[in-house]
């Protein structure tokens, strides 16, 4: 298990966490290389089911990073994200996966070593968890 | 995916990337790809010959899509779109695959970096497939200024803005403009007449082509950005038409007295009114609550023996909607009430009044015509002033604490001694501080002239006994016997400002105030851009530097705001699909600017793209999938999960 | 005998509300009847398999299917008719997107088992004994379809012409794709027979919505009292008719019921739970003096809310196994 790399997919807001995650690169703090990013405009544009299909396609862990509360570019676009997900979390468990493989967290613009931190014990997370294989009729979709 | 559609650009970016991974088998790799037609190394891609060589490659290549795997897209995603669309390619052609910040610099191992590069670089070729064209859109800015408040801040910034030529909307709830300077007799330390200062600006307002004022009204939404913005209004009818010259005529007839606003109660008006002689709008109003036509159908005197035949009682509420290009807020104070505290007598006893009650009194154009008398007709003999009568309310100190109330305080001395000869006035206070050495100078001027300064060491326990006379006690003061007390309450954030902050999403500050952009730097302009602030809509302030923070504002805009000037519209706004769409309205609900509008007619919704800054949580949000947010579909997206995640 | 085209129903994992609505034609089935031939329709008339297995491939004009597929046999007839057929039609909820009897898939065969025949406070089964695939009985060997770990809908099993939603459709959905079908002018292949539209247009509740509706705390249909006028959502009810495509006449809100979801998806919203999941999200109140938990808290089944007819067809299909 201890060469086991899970795979990570974090939707990210432009204007903090994509910002935040490039503070970590210029500060060259380094993380698990497990965790990848994937821009959007805002948290608010983060629909369930992108997180799904990161999960259906083969992610073992899926994060949504914003803005911290009261910092959203767009206003609230990441309390919207907030309240989707939470609903979207309390449903994971229905469907057998834990609710800690989705993590929905605040990086603002300067904060490199918060990025990193997020970032490495998401991964330490879904380390202890184990690969995510859905099973079912998506089986033969996943690679 | 087998046809060869991508061009890929590796930058070494000096060796700042070269350094971090192994460039060379990343290239390869990308090379024997199906989808790419060309992978092209450079040094340093952003350098003056890297965007030469990037135009070359490009000139010379007809690729679908370029993916650049480099830095940031935050650093350099619009350097490279620009030098495209030079070449007359669309700026969707271009995509970024962060293999810098987000990838080598991050990863500990070179390898490990290598792998990453690549489920990066899959994912943007992935995404750039389904990329579709994007159009650079600009608008002229609107010069126009919608100015909230009619008050001397508000007249002030549009006089101010109409002389340079710009077209200037003051709305006022209000019947008339004026706010509260019409209602004050004399401005402090000057003694200024504030009529006079005030007639020859109305009327100037009244004969600017430029400035439109809307009374009786408010303003209902504001959508749009600095250079844009769209205001509705809702103007209650007032049952008279402009064609009213305020002759008074319909006054005689009017079997209706109403309290007057004006006299803050202390008067009576007619049911047909003006708010004073010479108004702007020099038109009469009625009061539809009180005023037998509408009451019980029993009158109609006003209507009959008006000249003009201005009377319209069939007159409609009207809701407008005007283009603008910045908002001024001008919507001045209230003053607190001091009723809470039962120690004061306010409205249990006679004769007790708050300062603005007392500038009425004492006004020419007051209730009693500025014969200051008592309820009983009198001339009172002994008056006291209470200051700082906020402090009664909260134990230390109110908030709403201002040495200008000292100032105002002080006049009710030299008023009395203009009109009562040999009566006293006592100004009972907890330390006299005065805001600057022209105010110092007023309160050497008449203290023991006209008036007595009586220190009370604690002004919370003030309290006033009804006797033959009212009878003052507190801690430190002899028993005083007055006629007439005059309560200096201060001031506090108009009624209704914090409704219009929420309306126009505006922060307040820790008094209630709006909050200014920046305290030192621009006090005047709000926290949104394009919507100023001005008068005591920042703060308590004097008349003098109320009309300086008109000036300020209308300065900025006009710094601003120049005709023909162009704003960039936002490029990745969403759309929505008529066809599918059928109006459920979930996306208005949780656009934050308001950019979405329900077509009545259609019966769906539609996307304002002047309004649209692209966040694109009306798009996560639309639960028929009719809603695309550009450049970010969600083909796009599943498609770089699926570039990352797999081959 | 006239060529007229013939016609098939058949039912798997369902209830039998889809046979009621061809009853429902009533009158009208006379016209039906009139025009095609049934050759085939376990649920009313006495056929057997062998019937359709000795008819030539594509002898059949068009089959209806209705149901999820649960066991071996479903799999298998349906896999017949499809060989037999021209066209076939997904009649229904559980057909196109797996139904109620999807909602199975949030849990497993084994558990599933454990309940029915152990735990269930009605069951009697000292021995233990558990449906077999084969058995011996009286020395016959008796065989049993198998009961498959996952519901899975029709296009998971053959390819489907087109689709219908509802649970049931209505009569007059049918009666229309009949008269569509009979009309020769078909829609591409694929298409779901009823407007890609949300119930929403439809629905005389939609203009109570203000523009900035919040729900503040989320509630079943049993805590208060339904107004009969207005949104359900701006009530605090869920309702899925956003997230549900239109075609049903909007009955259950004439009934002043909030909507199921039974008509599933737009063909553009593809996952219809968490498109509801996300535009729910989106109205929630933002009033942070309320813990997420006390606005939730009676959400008390999110999946089996949301994907009431839609578990099979949603993005993460079944709850994972442990095995």
């Amino acid at each position: 298990m201890s060469d086991y790399k899970p795979k990570i997919i974090a939707f990210v807001c432009n204007w903090c966490s994509y910002a935040g995650a490039d503070k970590a690169g210029g500060k060259k703090l380094v993380y698990a290389p497990n965790v990848k990013l994937i821009r959007v405009m805002c948290s608010g544009r983060v629909d369930p089911q992108f997180a799904m299909e990161a999960f259906r396609k083969g992610a073992d862990g899926v994060m949504v990073l914003g803005c911290h509360p009261g910092d959203c570019h767009y206003r609230s676009g990441n309390i919207k994200a907030f309240n989707r997900f939470s609903i979207f979390q309390r449903m994971l468990a229905q469907f057998g996966i834990e609710k800690e493989r989705f993590k929905l967290d605040w990086v603002g613009a300067g904060e490199g070593e918060r990025f990193q931190i997020t970032a490495n014990e998401m991964t330490e997370t879904i380390k202890r968890l184990g690969p995510l294989s859905i099973r079912g009729f998506v089986e033969s979709e996943v690679a | 995916m087998s046809e060869k559609k991508s061009i890929v650009f590796l930058c070494n970016c000096g060796n700042n990337i070269s350094d971090f991974m192994e460039l060379d088998a990343l290239s390869q790799w990308a090379a024997n790809r199906e989808d790419v037609l060309l992978v092209e190394r450079h040094n340093l891609l952003c350098s003056p010959d890297g965007r030469k060589h990037f135009q070359e490659v490009l000139q010379e290549h007809d690729a679908e899509r370029v993916i650049i795997g480099a830095c940031s897209p935050k650093m350099h995603e619009k350097t490279f779109q620009t030098l495209a669309e030079e070449l007359g390619i669309n700026i969707s052609t271009i995509h970024m695959a962060n293999i810098r910040e987000q990838c080598g610099w991050v990863t500990a191992d070179k390898k490990d970096a290598t792998e990453k590069a690549k489920e990066l670089i899959r994912g943007a070729i992935q995404r750039s497939g389904l990329a579709e064209d994007l159009e650079r859109r600009t608008m002229e800015v609107n010069t126009d200024v919608l100015i909230i408040g009619g008050g001397i801040a508000g007249i002030e910034t549009a006089l101010c803005l109409a002389r340079a030529g710009r077209k200037t909307y003051i709305v006022e709830r209000d019947i008339a403009i004026g706010g509260f300077i019409i209602k004050t007799e004399e401005v402090a330390p000057n003694m200024e007449c504030s009529p006079c200062v005030l007639a020859p600006r109305l009327s100037e307002i009244n004969d600017s082509k430029n400035i439109e004022v809307i009374t009786n009204a408010e303003v209902k939404s504001v959508i749009g950005f600095f250079g844009n913005f769209t205001a509705a209004i809702h103007q209650k009818a007032r049952a008279v038409e402009d064609s009213c010259i305020g002759c008074e005529a319909c006054f005689e007839v009017c079997p209706v007295d109403v309290e007057s606003r004006f006299h803050h109660g202390l008067g009576t008006h007619k049911a047909i009114h003006t708010l004073f002689p010479g108004s702007v709008p020099a038109a009469a109003a009625i009061d539809k609550n009180r005023c037998r036509h509408y009451t019980d159908g029993s009158c109609i005197a006003c209507a009959e023996i008006c000249p003009f035949g201005s009377v319209n009682f069939e007159q409609k509420d009207r809701e407008r909607e005007i283009q603008v290009g910045s908002v001024v807020i001008a919507t001045g104070f209230d003053v607190i009430d001091p009723s809470s505290n039962p120690n004061l007598g306010y409205k249990t006893m006679e004769d007790v009044y708050t300062l603005s009650e007392f500038e009425r009194i004492a006004s020419s154009n007051g209730p009693y015509g500025g014969d200051i008398r008592m309820k009983n007709g009198r001339s009172p003999d002994r008056i006291a002033v209470i200051h700082c009568t906020d402090v009664m309310f909260e134990k230390n100190g109110s908030p709403s604490c201002t040495p200008l109330m000292n100032m105002i305080a002080l006049k009710v001395g030299e008023y009395v001694h203009k009109k009562i000869p040999g009566a006293e006035v006592f100004n009972v206070h907890a330390g006299m501080v005065m805001a600057g050495p022209k105010e110092t100078a007023y309160l050497n001027k008449i203290r023991d002239k006209h008036t007595r300064l009586i220190e009370c060491t604690d002004m919370t326990t003030v309290t006033l006994k009804q006797d033959d006379r009212i009878v003052m006690q507190g801690a430190g003061l002899e028993p005083i016997e007055v006629d007439m007390v005059v309560l200096a309450t201060s001031m506090k954030p108009s009624e209704g400002t914090a409704a219009l902050a929420e309306l126009l999403h505006l922060e307040l500050d820790e008094n209630g105030y709006i909050l200014p952009d920046h305290e030192l730097l621009h006090q005047t302009g709000s926290s949104l851009d394009g919507i100023y602030i001005a008068g005591c809509a920042v703060g308590p302030c004097n008349m003098g530097t109320a009309v300086t923070r008109g000036h300020a504002a209308a300065g900025d805009i006009l710094s601003k705001l120049v005709p023909g000037r162009h704003i960039e519209l936002e490029i990745m706004t969403s759309v929505i699909d008529e066809k599918v769409c059928i109006g459920c309205k979930m996306c208005i609900s949780v656009c934050p600017y308001k950019a979405v509008n329900y077509d009545e007619q259609k019966h769906i919704c539609q996307v304002n793209e002047v309004i649209c800054r692209g966040c694109g949580t009306c798009t996560a949000t639309c639960p028929s999938g009719a809603s695309k947010a550009r450049h970010f579909t969600d083909d796009q997206i599943y498609a770089e999960i699926g570039g990352i995640l797999h081959e | 005998m006239t060529h007229k085209p013939k016609v098939a129903f058949y039912w798997c994992a369902s209830c039998g509300g889809c046979e009621e609505t061809v009853v429902d034609l009533a009158e009208k089935v006379l016209d039906v009847v009139a025009k095609v031939d049934i050759v085939f329709w376990p649920c009313a008339m006495d056929f057997k398999y062998k019937d359709v297995e000795t008819m030539k491939d594509g002898e059949i004009a068009v089959a209806f299917i209705n149901g999820a597929i649960r066991t071996g046999e479903q799999d298998h007839v349906a896999k017949l008719l499809r060989k037999k057929s021209g066209m076939i039609i997904s009649f229904g909820s559980c057909s196109t997107h797996g139904g109620v009897p999807a909602l199975a898939n949030l849990t497993s065969r084994k558990k599933i088992f454990a309940s029915s025949y152990h735990h269930s406070p009605t069951v009697e089964n000292p021995e233990g004994i558990e449906p077999m695939q084969t058995s011996q009985v009286n020395g016959h060997e008796l065989i049993l379809p198998e009961f498959y770990e996952t519901v899975r809908k029709l296009s998971d099993i053959v390819d489907v012409d087109y689709y219908m939603t509802g649970c049931p459709p209505t009569s007059d959905n049918l009666a229309e794709a009949v008269g569509v079908i009979l009309s020769g002018n078909l829609p591409p292949k694929g298409t779901v027979l009823s407007p890609n539209k949300a119930l929403c247009g439809d629905c005389i509740r939609n203009e109570t919505k203000p523009d900035n509706m919040v729900v503040e705390r989320i509630r079943r249909p049993i805590d208060i009292i339904l107004d009969s006028e207005t949104c359900f959502l701006q009530q605090g009810v869920i309702c899925m008719g956003p997230a549900t495509r239109t075609g049903c006449g909007a009955l259950c809100i004439d009934g002043n019921m909030p909507c199921t979801g039974c008509y599933g998806p737009t063909d553009n919203a593809r996952d219809q739970g968490a498109k509801m999941i996300a535009a729910l999200g989106g109205i929630l109140s933002e009033n942070r003096e309320m813990e997420t938990n006390e606005i939730l808290e009676r959400l008390t089944d999110p999946a089996g809310t949301f994907y009431r007819y839609t578990l099979a067809a949603s993005k993460l299909g079944s709850v994972r196994k442990e095995e």
